[in-house]
């Protein structure tokens, strides 16, 4: 009952002018980010993050959650009209989304994709206000050992999400957990690997190092690109309100809601993001389907599986952020950055300390998916227009945003200068073919894992006693589980590649 | 072409030597007195794990040198420019360090055009062009500047001029 009371309330905050215009204005360029190939929902978080510096804690929270939800929902757009995905979300909505396109069907493919994002958002948006309070009640009796164990969880879903190439996405983790190493030790604060810097004594801080992998990385691997590409014209067909009717509307319910469990589902795993949950949903929908040959020809069942599981992430993804400080994708890190700025850390606490932070947060997802279902139906053709600005006039000034950014964030030249460092790391990772997400998980997860480690053992004298905690027992052995499991599959997976070159060579 | 041959090789070679070097500084990392598990720990775990999968990464390609090298031969060579790269890179260098000394109006004006010119694909680079990158810069420049000044009251670095407006 409290829990409905302070969302009441919450409402109430956010219903003034002036904050409803703010998240309007975050929705739009969310969705412009989402939008254009190359400029990623993470990086609008991150430009946003100094514009909420003089707002209030919860006002500046609820812009970021409107430009994460723009961002997210906004990559269907190019995905179906350039069958370029806008975000790596959606990269399942272009193998159907664009097709439709080509078919002069492009208004109603935007048309199920808008609408099944807002579904997909208000399923997980339900489950994450009711869901995310009672856990944190959990959560908030936990001692270090229990903490302990669900980051080593946390880290171990690095090697679920590297699967394919295990051995190099888990290095990569490895230097994200290097770096998080720099600077002074949790507890007693001996200086490590600082080579005698005193800039490097506060270790990197979280926010130019998330600024440098997703945002100044993805600048250098456009200039080596600018060379060539065009940019196509789209042509549009008028259509009708959302362009489909009400009895097909009815046939993608129950695609709908596998998709949207999936996508929640997926969501609450730290790691694990939008790209996965859509590929995940759409693999599904297309087994399950009774004419699985359609997929991939123009099937608006893919993009409802897509682009529901997509957006249904956010709010799975947004509960282990809340609840655990952990965050679930490469957005929900740059979220992370958000609390940091405002001087909330993220975990149980929040629940109790800033409960009307977090109920705004609520609030303003419910209100910011509705009116990025209005903007995204009213303004579908200023985006496409926007589509066409040339990106060698875009990149530097983003550029120049983040570097602000990073500047803001600490009033340090420092900062600014490691966004460079991090940002050159993510372009060889990009050149080596290594993901930069574990390396970003590692790094945000390193410290805490470091830090509850010995803080644990402090309290129980032993590593042993933290076995006495059966939710520490009970991450701990799933994390063990998972790593075995995807040893062995990967192992599989290499034993089938070298089976079937031997045949090919035969 | 070489780092599809070599890439996997490199990594694993770059991180066993990180690795080596970590643990090396971690074991001059004093001990902790009071508690079994002191700061050299982290750092030594972390080491050891990096170490091995390291080594079985450059292990796994030495061994598979030869398909690897077949393989990358039938992809296609992608066309991509490097000195476009090289140069943003450099630009990119050159503006963190000067934006403090210097002062963030006159770097960022300076930074800009320069930036947007060597991005610029080759048919865009005609005078008019310049001239209207110029023009976008300065504007951006005073707007970001000014918006942060007094709309988020951060102060950014003046550098030579100091700007009481």
């Amino acid at each position: 009952m409290n829990a409905l009371i302070s969302l009441g309330n919450a409402y109430v905050r956010i219903f003034t002018p002036s904050s409803l215009l703010l998240m309007a204005a975050g929705v739009s360029v969310g969705i412009v980010f989402g939008s254009i190939p190359g400029l990623s929902a993470s990086m609008a978080v991150a430009l946003f993050l100094p514009l909420t510096f003089s707002m209030s804690p919860s006002m500046g929270m609820n812009m970021l959650v409107a430009v994460y939800i723009g961002g997210i929902s906004g990559g269907l757009i190019s995905a179906i009209l350039l069958n370029m995905p806008g975000t790596a979300s959606s990269i399942a909505t272009c193998f159907d989304g664009y097709p439709m396109a080509q078919k002069g069907e492009a208004g109603k493919a935007l048309g199920f994709g808008i609408v099944f994002s807002f579904l997909g958002s208000v399923f997980s948006f339900i489950i994450l206000t009711f869901c995310a309070p009672l856990l944190a009640n959990i959560a908030l009796k936990f001692t270090p050992a229990e903490n302990f164990g669900i980051s080593f969880f946390a880290l171990t879903m690095v090697a679920v999400l590297a699967s394919g190439s295990m051995l190099k996405g888990v290095l990569a983790g490895m230097l994200g957990l290097i770096f998080s190493l720099v600077g002074m030790a949790p507890i007693d604060g001996t200086a490590r690997f600082t080579f005698g810097s005193s800039s490097l004594m506060a270790g990197y801080d979280t926010l130019p190092t998330l600024i440098g992998i997703f945002a100044i990385s993805e600048i250098l691997i456009t200039a080596e690109s600018m060379g060539h590409g065009k940019m196509e014209t789209i042509k549009m067909k008028p259509i009708k309100g959302f362009g489909f009717t009400w009895n097909e509307f009815v046939y993608q319910i129950p695609n709908a809601i596998r998709s949207a469990l999936i996508g929640t589902g997926i969501g609450i795993l730290p790691g694990i993001g939008g790209s996965t949950s859509g590929m995940l949903a759409y693999v599904t929908a297309k087994n399950m389907s009774k004419h699985p040959e359609e997929f991939g020809k123009g099937c608006p069942d893919g993009i409802v599986a897509t682009e529901t599981a997509n957006n249904a992430t956010i709010g799975g993804a947004m509960i282990p952020l809340l609840v655990l400080g952990i965050p679930g994708d490469g957005v929900t890190a740059m979220m992370l950055g958000g609390f940091l700025i405002h001087g909330l850390s993220a975990g149980p606490l929040l629940f109790v300390k800033n409960a009307d932070v977090v109920y705004g947060i609520f609030a303003a997802c419910m209100i910011c998916i509705t009116m990025m279902l209005l903007i995204e139906f009213f303004g579908i053709k200023v985006f496409v227009q926007l589509l066409k600005i040339p990106k060698h006039i875009l990149m530097p000034l983003i550029l120049v945003l983040c570097c602000v950014g990073a500047y803001a964030t600490n009033n340090r030249i420092f900062d600014v200068q490691s966004i460079l460092l991090f940002g050159l790391v993510g372009y060889l990772y990009h050149k080596f073919r290594l993901p930069t997400t574990p390396f970003v998980l590692c790094f945000l997860i390193g410290k805490m894992l470091e830090t509850y480690l010995r803080r644990g053992i402090m309290q129980y004298k032993s590593f042993g006693a933290f076995f006495q905690r059966p939710i520490f027992d009970a991450f701990f052995f799933v994390a063990i589980g998972v790593v075995v499991w995807s040893v062995y599959k990967e192992y599989k997976m290499y034993l089938n590649k070298k089976a079937v070159k031997a045949s090919e060579q035969s | 072409m070489f780092i599809k041959k070599y890439g996997d090789m490199i990594v694993g070679g770059f991180f066993m030597v990180l690795s080596a070097g970590m643990m090396i500084m971690a074991k001059m990392l004093p001990k902790s007195k009071i508690m079994d598990i002191g700061p050299d720990f982290m750092p030594m775990c972390i080491g050891i794990v990096t170490f091995a999968l390291a080594a079985a990464l450059a292990f796994l390609n030495v061994k598979n040198l030869k398909a690897r090298k077949e393989e990358a031969e039938k992809m296609e060579k992608e066309d991509l420019d490097y000195k476009r790269m090289l140069i943003s890179f450099i630009l990119i260098l050159i503006y963190v360090y000067l934006l403090q000394p210097v002062g963030f109006i006159v770097t960022t004006i300076l930074y800009l055009p320069f930036q947007m010119y060597a991005l610029a694909p080759d048919e865009k680079k005609t005078k008019k062009d310049i001239i209207q990158l110029a023009v976008t810069s300065v504007i951006f420049t005073f707007v970001v500047f000014f918006l942060f000044r007094y709309g988020f009251k951060i102060i950014l670095p003046a550098g030579i001029f100091t700007i009481n407006l």
